[in-house]
């Protein structure tokens, strides 16, 4: 080993401080802020949710209609993270493409896309009217709006999480007499199922956390992002505190789901 | 029976190419190859998990080229075993298994019942192999496809599971396709051996006649041949000239006398390879050494004096150099020990005409 110079190894150290200097800049940005929400609001978040009924009601119709976003892109968004995963077909980087496009685009812009389509002046939106279901401002509003803007993520999780699996598994057993239905259920979904819980676990945080194309679609009823923007517009940043600690509260729930499912014995996450 | 007709598969940038052989029914086949040669992708498009480019797939007669693989009765092992990580050893052992009382047997008969009860997680590679060996075997397949099966065991479990495999093959009447880049296990257990290299097939056949009569001195260079020597034929006779009578016909492969002049050496040898340049191929093993001359029935004899000896366990391998040809000759151990060789002896390297392969 050779040994440094007395001045390069000044440089070296004065390098290493200024990089912890920066990372710890860093950390304390993103942590500040919701570690101050916490602290200042979080009990009273906590209290004012047995006295405040709106609030009860938003939380339960976040928790709701997240739940129900991540159902429907499990079911929807499985199998195509599967085909992305597993087939060379033509069209695949489109539809790759087309998959992640939701989370290129502002979040507002996505809302003023989905009323198009689902409104009710729309084609789909006046058709699903006249059989009783409306969409734009309502509860399924928000769960097309929630649907829309995190199931990429879903997909996308999903689809590294089945690319993880090595094809030679499914090819084994294809080989001891199982269509490939049963090898998908009997060895590809066991192997991949954490990452595909940690996927859904993500789109439900999304989901929850999604205010841009909620607000356009369906302002009310109100989810917990809404309701905070509007306490905070209608009556100042004291109001929109323990809404707004209460939502992070909600959203640390899949965090520690998350963390739970790495520290758990197995396969990776 | 595994028949491949002008077979050609690729995976991302490698191509195997107008693959054809034929490994009859019962039959145990064994392809050879360095590493890259295409065996595992081989495997993989008769066992149906690789699409085709073209070619066709026959098993036990029967065209199975668009037959999914869980429809062509075959068992599979790869090297690396495979083995669902979150099952148990029993569990996927049991996952294909023709029945309850299969699944015991093979258990029993590759010597796997202690492991039933353990993950696949906490196996050795060694351990990892045998339970794949035993899951694939419980299925009852009429073909048996193994990629480097005993690839992680030890010595001694390598020669009592190969010979498990080899009774069970025998028993069950299975046809066996084997994939190895060892030479002796594919002359220990081959009825047939096929040689892949850039995959395409190099050539194929009884293993004794691959491993004898290579068809090019690539493959002679490719299957260990120490001695390869460039030179030029010269057809003596075309009838059967003295030294082979009484030979197999099947080794004389024609009966034609020939000279095969290599540098300052001359080589007599029979065969049917016409005038013009060509290799001879001579195996060490074919090579005798001795001190005298001595009465023998060689052809060829040549004195020289030993420029390397390399001992490798009971072989050893000595070069004697003639008139600046070297000549390696395969002995026991023990024999040179008998002869007293060392480097710069002078000897007699001696082997018969029959010993000589032209290509």
């Amino acid at each position: 080993m050779t040994e440094q110079s007395p001045s390069r190894r000044v440089v070296h150290g004065a390098a290493s401080v200024v990089v912890a200097l920066c990372a710890s800049i860093f950390l304390l940005f993103l942590v500040a802020p919701i570690a101050e929400l916490v602290t200042s609001a979080g009990a009273r978040g906590v209290q004012q949710l047995g006295t405040d009924g709106e609030l009860r009601r938003a939380l339960g119709l976040t928790a709701l209609t997240a739940s129900a976003a991540t159902i429907l892109g499990v079911l929807g968004g499985t199998p195509v993270a599967y085909l992305l995963a597993r087939h060379e077909f033509r069209g695949r980087a489109i539809i790759a493409a087309l998959v992640d496009l939701p989370l290129l685009i502002p979040h507002p812009v996505a809302g003023i896309a989905l009323l198009l389509v689902l409104g009710r002046d729309s084609a789909v939106g006046g058709s699903l009217l006249s059989m009783g279901i409306r969409v734009a401002g309502s509860t399924l509003g928000i769960v097309c709006a929630m649907l829309f803007v995190s199931a990429p993520l879903y997909v996308s999780a999903a689809r590294e999480s089945f690319a993880r699996v090595d094809l030679r598994y499914e090819a084994v057993a294809r080989t001891l007499g199982d269509p490939p239905w049963r090898a998908f259920r009997r060895v590809t979904l066991p192997l991949s199922l954490r990452g595909l819980v940690a996927a859904a676990v993500v789109m439900w945080a999304r989901a929850v956390s999604e205010f841009g194309a909620i607000v356009v679609l369906t302002y009310n009823p109100k989810v917990l992002s809404v309701l905070s923007y509007d306490r905070f517009t209608s009556f100042g940043l004291p109001q929109a505190l323990p809404v707004a600690a209460a939502l992070v509260l909600l959203s640390l729930i899949p965090l520690i789901i998350l963390r739970a499912l790495r520290y758990e014995r197995g396969l990776d996450v | 029976m595994i028949e491949l007709r002008a077979l050609s598969a690729r995976v991302g940038a490698f191509e195997l190419h107008d693959i054809s052989f034929a490994v009859p029914a019962g039959q145990y086949g064994v392809v050879i190859g360095p590493a890259g040669s295409g065996k595992t992708t081989l495997l993989e498009a008769i066992a149906g998990v690789l699409p085709l480019r073209s070619g066709t797939v026959m098993l036990g007669g029967a065209d199975a080229t668009m037959l999914p693989p869980e429809r062509r009765s075959l068992g599979f092992v790869y090297q690396h075993g495979y083995l669902f990580p979150h099952l148990s050893v029993e569990e996927n052992v049991a996952y294909g298994a023709a029945s309850a009382e299969s699944a015991r047997e093979v258990t029993a008969r590759i010597s796997v019942e202690h492991l039933r009860g353990r993950m696949v997680r906490s196996l050795s590679g060694g351990e990892r192999q045998l339970v794949a060996i035993a899951r694939a075997l419980a299925t009852r397949p009429k073909i048996l496809l193994l990629d480097e099966p005993f690839s992680a065991l030890d010595p001694r479990r390598r020669v009592a599971v190969r010979r498990e495999v080899r009774a069970l093959h025998r028993e069950w009447g299975m046809t066996v396709l084997q994939v190895t880049h060892d030479f002796t296990e594919a002359g220990l257990l081959g009825d047939l051996a096929i040689l892949l290299d850039g995959g395409r097939v190099l050539q194929w056949g009884a293993p004794d006649i691959v491993f004898r009569h290579p068809a090019s001195p690539y493959i002679a260079d490719f299957l260990g041949a120490e001695n390869v020597l460039a030179g030029t034929v010269k057809v003596l006779a075309d009838f059967a000239p003295d030294w082979v009578e009484g030979a197999p016909p099947e080794l004389s492969r024609g009966h034609r006398a020939i000279e095969f002049t290599t540098g300052s050496l001359t080589l007599y040898t029979v065969g049917d390879a016409a005038d013009g340049a060509a290799y001879a191929v001579i195996r060490a093993d074919e090579i005798v050494l001795s001190a005298e001359p001595g009465a023998t029935s060689a052809r060829n004899r040549f004195r020289g004096a030993i420029t390397e000896i390399a001992t490798l366990g009971a072989l050893t391998r000595v070069t004697v150099e003639v008139d600046g040809t070297p000549l390696v000759a395969a002995l026991t151990t023990r024999s040179v020990g008998e002869l007293g060789l060392k480097m710069g002896t002078e000897v007699w390297a001696s082997f018969k005409a029959l010993g000589v392969h032209l290509c």
